[in-house]
């Protein structure tokens, strides 16, 4: 038998580069970073899957990301009602798993939910429950936030 | 209290990139696009909001490379006569890729074939007469975008050694190749997949050398998986005439006195040929058939009664019916020469018999 491992992607090349904020971080109490990699299921000769978190030199429709952001309280105080906004990009559908235990939008932004509880407006005007693939923004809130701790959020998302 | 909110220049020109996505097909996001995920935090140190912050990641969408081609039209074996030449069948070409791709084309015999097409020439129907022209064939689809459709259409000689129930298919096979250059550009494949080896940037600019090429085609009939190509089978199944002929004789009139079935073959007796045409079940209808009968040499052809044709058959035997072919097809030669006689028989469909007869003398 021959492994297999033709999921998502195949070549994995560059290191993903991690974005950073380019001003200077000394006067703020947080700290972000954040990074891509595409999610493959790797099968062994065995039959046993794996995910493996690849870098996205090679991203074509229909892989499978996680968008990652690393936050930090750099200061000495406490931070109160952190709220992290992440419009989806355009070219990514959020993935059902995400979906359905996240805060999402379905109306660019202006209203959040769990998706089982929005619903979306036909052209016709009637409404129907929203699905994973109308979710325009993702919302976390995190009321205190210790000096010094440091978290991470995550979703998955798949190329259209 | 109020918020203060501060966008850095570097994520405003990264949020207008984001805004210029291409609009999304069904084959995927365009090869070169970028992905810009923007995440903004708004929160309060002691009671008070603090300045807004950002932190994005751009990716780029390579090329996935994914095509298919299939039978249309006609779904099935198209039906062709033994001899029959230019016989079409049509294929649909689609392009699955997120990126515009050039498509070699390429058919040939079917394995296990009952017999071996001819003249085999890929078409594009310009002018849309469903026949192949001079001048219509190609050998590759140019510059076909993204979920681009192309109809194919394929011309095959059938050989008259052909038989009825016999099939014969075509494989099409459609290869990928980079579009752009004019003709066709480098193929896509395992062996050859453009950019594979560099390392993206990642820098939002979208830079086609950066763009990867990534195989992602299903295995078709007679190629594999991720190998850029796709393969269909159509093909052809000979429909002929059956055709049976019988031939047989009466003595009608020994002309002494004695007549059928008590005549004699004796000189001066009429006899009388029938000859009968079937052609057989769920064959094709038999055009043009014509019935040749060259007599014996002491027989003399009865010009009086004619040739009927297109007659009936009762018991086995020519009835007396059918048409008198007014006599033209016959030809009534000097003695010890022997007299023929022609008939051309109306088209004959499965399961239909005719009938030709004509009376001659003994010499």
């Amino acid at each position: 038998m021959k492994t297999l491992s033709r999921i998502f992607g195949l070549l994995a090349v560059a290191a993903a580069m991690l974005a950073t904020p380019a001003v200077a971080q000394s006067e703020r109490a947080i700290s972000l970073s954040g990074d891509v990699k595409v999610v493959k299921s790797v099968t062994d000769a065995s039959g046993q899957a794996t995910i493996e978190y690849g870098d996205t030199s090679v991203v074509v429709p229909g892989d499978r990301l996680i968008f990652r952001t690393n936050y930090k309280n750099t200061s000495a105080e406490l931070v109160e009602n952190f709220v992290v906004t992440n419009p989806l990009p355009s070219a990514v559908v959020l993935a059902s798993d995400s979906a359905a235990d996240l805060q999402v939008s379905v109306d660019g932004g202006e209203t959040f939910g769990l998706l089982a509880d929005l619903t979306v407006a036909e052209e016709d005007g009637s409404t129907r429950a929203a699905n994973a693939s109308d979710a325009t923004h993702l919302r976390w809130v995190l009321d205190v936030i210790q000096p010094g701790e440091t978290g991470q959020i995550t979703f998955y998302a798949i190329v259209r | 209290m109020k918020r203060t909110k501060q966008l850095l220049g570097a994520v405003s020109s990264v949020a207008l990139i984001a805004l210029s996505t291409s609009p999304v097909y069904a084959a995927g996001t365009t090869a070169g696009d970028t992905i810009t995920n923007t995440v903004t935090v708004d929160y309060q140190v002691g009671g008070f909001d603090q300045t807004e912050i950002d932190a994005t990641d751009t990716i780029t969408v390579d090329r996935k490379i994914d095509l298919t081609v299939a039978e249309t039209g006609f779904i099935g074996r198209t039906q062709v006569s033994p001899n029959e030449t230019r016989a079409v069948i049509e294929f649909d070409v689609t392009n699955l890729s997120n990126d515009t791709v050039d498509l070699a084309l390429t058919a040939v015999n079917a394995a296990g074939n009952d017999f071996t097409l001819s003249n085999i020439v890929i078409f594009v129907d310009g002018d849309g007469d469903g026949e192949y022209d001079a001048g219509e064939e190609v050998t590759f689809l140019d510059e076909v975008v993204a979920d681009g459709v192309t109809t194919v259409l394929v011309a095959a000689d059938v050989p008259i050694t052909a038989t009825e129930g016999q099939t014969a298919d075509i494989v099409l096979t459609a290869q990928a190749h980079a579009a752009g250059a004019a003709g066709l550009g480098a193929i896509y494949n395992a062996g050859s997949t453009s950019g594979d080896g560099d390392a993206n940037t990642e820098d939002g600019t979208g830079a086609a050398a950066n763009i990867d090429t990534v195989l992602a085609d299903a295995d078709g009939d007679t190629d594999g998986v991720n190998d850029g190509a796709f393969s269909a089978t159509d093909g052809y199944v000979v429909v002929a005439a059956d055709l049976t002929v019988t031939k047989q004789s009466r003595i009608i009139d020994d002309g002494v006195g004695g007549t059928f079935p008590n005549a004699k073959a004796i000189p001066g007796a009429v006899v009388e040929y029938c000859i009968i045409v079937s052609n057989g079940a769920g064959a094709a209808t038999a055009t043009g058939v014509t019935v040749s009968d060259v007599l014996p040499v002491d027989l003399e052809i009865d010009d009086t009664f004619g040739i009927f044709i297109n007659g009936t058959v009762a018991s086995g035997y020519c009835a007396a019916d059918g048409t008198d072919d007014a006599n033209s097809n016959f030809t009534d030669n000097a003695l010890g020469t022997p007299d023929e006689v022609d008939g051309t028989l109306s088209d004959l469909a499965a399961n239909a018999t005719s009938t030709l007869y004509f009376r001659a003398t003994i010499n």
